[in-house]
């Protein structure tokens, strides 16, 4: 039967799309902050934790209703992320290794601090009545939620291009990732840049927590299962932007193929392999500039 | 040439033979096989932490993913105790039989032999690290990409493993029923015998690990931490050595995976579990990387400390491990290891400071403990 | 014959071709120096003998042994030692095990795991130690080094290797006056015994210290020989002065 089969693969190509799109505002932030600052970001998974809680803290105790949540939950994490990166990471710049267990030991700080604080037990984010119905494209069926995480990834890739391509502190960033000393002759604070940069990596980590929130439980633990696709999203895809959207639509796409012929951790498994022998050849990622060196 | 009492090797091999003495002499003073049995589990930690110095320590190469090599001999020894207690009127294990398998699967087959069953715990994942790490190696991935490589890998495997239920028994493991019989003898996990096997297997792979160090290949490979290229440069095949330590401190923690099972009669996927792997970098960081003994007094003082404070203060441990970890990396990039070495060559610089106005230069000799 | 030739060199980035039909021969226990204005491809070239980069198309030859597009380690296994331009020594390690990682007659891992002191290696450092001028620092840790001992050390690391040909990258860049003297002595020793080519555009250096003189330009051959002949080449004086003689 043809037409059923068809069907079958347009029905994983969408499921694909979205399974993409949330692996890409997973990684956003980790993109921004690997791109800019060089710094892996390990606690990045606990970002997005944190955005789920703040989400369900402002739902829950002042009744905050969801779609303001979403700023709100950017806003409260990167200012948790401007307190990290000024009391720790900028002590490590040049220690890419360090900065990447000093991360950890952060996420595991942040993890414990919410278990204590908030109990191992699941919480939940309430979301408007719209969001939990389904929409039919002819034989596709699609919840509105993954719809509107799709809107809200494809608006933020939309504003970080523009905030990093077309305004002053965009070029401000990409002169001091080009060349930190030349920069700053040139008036630009880097160390400014860098905290900055930071801030909004965290931000939009607490928002995908927000996000993630509704699409699952929130534990102190959920940020574990969302770093490794992250990182892996920003290795593919070279620390680009236009790297990380490359990169989150191909996987996404090939995870949702591989789980359509087997099961969807079997999908995973043969995506990490595919992903390490990609790298054997393109060790850099998809798009990624050469070092030189004299 | 003065040198620094912590590079000297002569101390060094000398604080090495007190450490392991003490270890052998636990038994004399312990009796309670329980206890024993948790003292060798250390053991097995300080054998992870010491294949996590070796590598990232030393090469330079940091391994969030050495559950592998740990969990798949885990698996393996698990499959052969299994088989023991399995005979030919009895061929399946019960979870198999729970998960409506009727047959033995292949891959199971060749655990009948206690002997080949080993061989093979340590072999797979040894040739998983030849072929991952040439793979990684070759194209030079480097840094924390490689970290991030490992990482992506265990959790790859970690999922497969969850996965495949009827042949793993997915999230609950397998639990041998009886305690592993090799050389024609039951090594019973709560007997001296046990402790004292991993005390040995412990004493062998420091030591072989230390002469490693000390040979031109650990120097080298010391090299390659602080400059790969310059080492391409003077003729060496980077990515060979690469691999090589590599594959070295994946063996060790595919000795202890072996040795763990034997201990406690279990394994379960959270033996690949990205916490734990991460856990030994932890131990291996606070106890000084660069010193094998400074790695394996971290695992030690780490987990003995985590377990005496007992469950209920589980949470605010780990949390306080965080933090301290957080401190080491941003003071103390070489751990306590590190901290002992600053202070003793102060004490050995305040020594010669009479005559010489001007301090004199640092002296660096062996750079591990 | 020459220690290395290199016949009709090409490299090229999508279309912007940096060195453009090169041609080169170094005779056996000579000082080779390439000058050339920036951008003239110099250290290009050098990345190209390395093995850095993979020409686009051309040969290089050492000792009748062709090793266009050989593997880094390779090449500097069959004979060719380089010191870059910023440089590299392993500063975590003390000088005499700098040393001791150059010595790479050995460099199968396995092999190197059961042997600690290869043979021959004490003569060679006691040689090498004296000529940079580094025998009384052999325990000091690299990084402490003063900007004019570490590029002496990476001379002589590569001297360790004991390759048929030595390319220096700038060897004096930030030396101070004396520092420079020492190295000018330093390596008119060395050219006894060693075939060098040496990139450097301190010209009152090169007069020191040079045998032929290679000039480079966009990429290009443009004129070789002694430093008097090269000095007085009208196509030099263009390229270095932009005056165009009549």
């Amino acid at each position: 039967m043809p037409h059923i089969e068809f069907a079958s693969v347009v029905n994983a190509l969408i499921l694909g799309l979205s399974i993409a799109s949330i692996w890409l505002i997973a990684a956003i932030g980790l993109t921004i902050i690997y791109g800019t600052v060089g710094v892996i970001n390990m606690a990045h998974g606990e970002f997005i934790m944190l955005g789920a809680y703040t989400s369900y803290m402002l739902q829950s105790v002042f009744g905050l209703p969801f779609l303001l949540c979403i700023p709100a939950s950017f806003i409260v994490v990167a200012a948790i992320g401007v307190v990290i990166e000024r009391g720790l990471i900028r002590y490590l710049y040049n220690r890419p290794l360090d900065t990447l267990l000093a991360t950890w030991g952060v996420s595991l700080v942040l993890m414990q601090g919410v278990r204590i604080l908030f109990g191992s037990d699941p919480k939940y984010v309430a979301v408007p009545e719209i969001f939990q119905s389904n929409v039919e494209f002819g034989f596709v069926n699609l919840s509105v939620l993954r719809i509107f995480i799709f809107g809200v990834t494809a608006t933020v890739v939309a504003g970080t291009v523009y905030l990093f391509y077309r305004t002053r502190f965009g070029m401000q960033v990409r002169a001091v990732m080009q060349n930190k000393e030349m920069a700053a002759s040139f008036g630009i604070d880097a160390d400014r840049v860098y905290m900055t940069t930071f801030a909004i990596g965290a931000g939009l980590a607490g928002m995908a927590g927000c996000l993630f929130g509704v699409l699952a439980i929130v534990l102190p633990t959920m940020g574990t299962s969302y770093v490794v696709q992250a990182f892996l999203v920003v290795v593919v895809g070279g620390g680009t932007l236009v790297g990380s959207v490359a990169a989150s639509g191909l996987t996404g796409e090939l995870q949702s193929i591989f789980a359509m012929v087997s099961n969807d951790t079997f999908a995973r498994f043969l995506l990490y392999v595919l992903i390490v022998v990609f790298l054997r050849f393109r060790p850099r990622g998809l798009f990624a500039v050469a070092k030189a060196r004299r | 040439m003065t040198q620094n009492l912590y590079h000297n090797k002569t101390a060094q091999w000398m604080v090495y033979a007190v450490f392991f003495m003490c270890l052998f002499a636990v038994p004399t003073i312990v009796s309670d096989g329980f206890l024993l049995n948790q003292f060798a589990t250390y053991g097995v930690y300080a054998m992870l932490a010491l294949s996590i110095s070796l590598c990232w320590g030393f090469g330079g190469i940091l391994n969030l993913g050495q559950g592998i090599a740990f969990g798949l001999a885990a698996y393996g020894m698990a499959m052969t105790m299994q088989m023991q207690s399995q005979d030919a009127s009895n061929p399946l294990p019960p979870f198999m039989a729970n998960n409506s398998l009727d047959h033995l699967p292949f891959f199971w087959e060749p655990f009948w032999s206690t002997g080949f069953g080993i061989v093979l715990a340590l072999l797979v994942p040894t040739l998983f690290y030849v072929i991952f790490g040439s793979l990684m190696f070759r194209a030079r991935v480097s840094g924390p990409f490689i970290a991030i490589m490992t990482l992506a890998m265990l959790s790859a495997l970690y999922t497969l493993i969850l996965d495949m239920q009827p042949y793993t028994n997915g999230v609950n493991g397998i639990s041998p029923p009886a305690a592993l019989q090799i050389f024609g003898t039951e090594i019973d996990p709560y007997s001296t015998k046990a402790y004292w096997t991993v005390v040995a297997l412990l004493l062998l792979t420091t030591v072989a690990s230390k002469l490693l160090t000390q040979s031109k290949f650990g120097l080298i490979v010391q090299s390659l931490r602080g400059d790969p290229e310059r080492v391409r440069f003077l003729g060496y095949d980077v990515a060979f050595y690469e691999t090589v330590i590599y594959t070295v401190s994946g063996l060790i923690a595919a000795i202890a995976g072996c040795l763990w099972v034997m201990l406690v009669q279990y394994v379960s996927p959270a033996q690949l579990d990205v916490n734990f792997s991460i856990t030994m970098v932890i131990w291996a960081g606070i106890g000084g990387r660069l010193s094998l003994l400074g790695a394996i007094l971290g695992a030690l003082m780490i987990q003995g400390g985590q377990s005496y404070l007992g469950d209920q203060f589980l949470n605010t441990w780990l949390l306080l491990l965080g933090g301290f970890f957080i401190l080491v990396v941003r003071f103390l990039p070489r751990g306590l290891a590190g901290l002992l070495e600053k202070v003793l060559g102060m004490m050995a610089g305040r020594q010669r400071r009479g005559p010489d106005p001007i301090a004199p230069p640092r002296i660096v000799g062996a750079p591990a403990k | 014959m020459g220690v290395l030739e290199i016949h009709n060199l090409h490299k090229s980035f999508g279309g912007t071709h940096v060195i453009n039909d090169f041609s080169l021969d170094v005779t056996e226990l000579t000082l080779c120096c390439l000058v050339g204005p920036n951008g003239a491809g110099k250290t290009t070239t050098m990345d190209l003998i390395t093995g850095r980069q993979k020409p686009s198309s051309g040969k290089i030859v050492l000792r009748n042994d062709d090793i266009t597009g050989l593997g880094e380690h390779e090449i500097a296994q069959r004979g060719i030692g380089r010191k870059f331009q910023v440089p590299a020594v392993f500063r975590e390690l003390s000088v005499r095990q700098n040393f001791e990682v150059s010595y790479s007659r050995e460099v199968n891992p396995f092999r190197n795991m059961f042997r600690r002191q290869p043979a021959g290696f004490k003569a060679q450092l006691d040689e090498v130690a004296t000529l940079t001028g580094l025998k009384d620092r052999l325990d000091v840790e690299a990084g402490v080094l003063s900007h004019g001992e570490t590029q002496w050390l990476e001379i002589g690391m590569v001297v360790m290797q004991n390759p048929a040909i030595l390319l220096l990258d700038e060897p004096v860049a930030g030396m101070t006056e004396s520092e420079i003297e020492k190295t000018i002595v330093f390596l008119n020793q060395l050219k006894k015994n060693h075939t060098l080519i040496v990139v450097e555009h301190d010209m009152s250096f090169v007069r020191e210290i040079a045998d032929v003189v290679t000039v480079m330009h966009m990429g290009s051959f443009l004129a070789q020989g002694k430093l008097s002949e090269i000095e007085s080449n009208p196509k030099v004086r263009e390229v270095y002065l932009g005056e165009p003689e009549i």
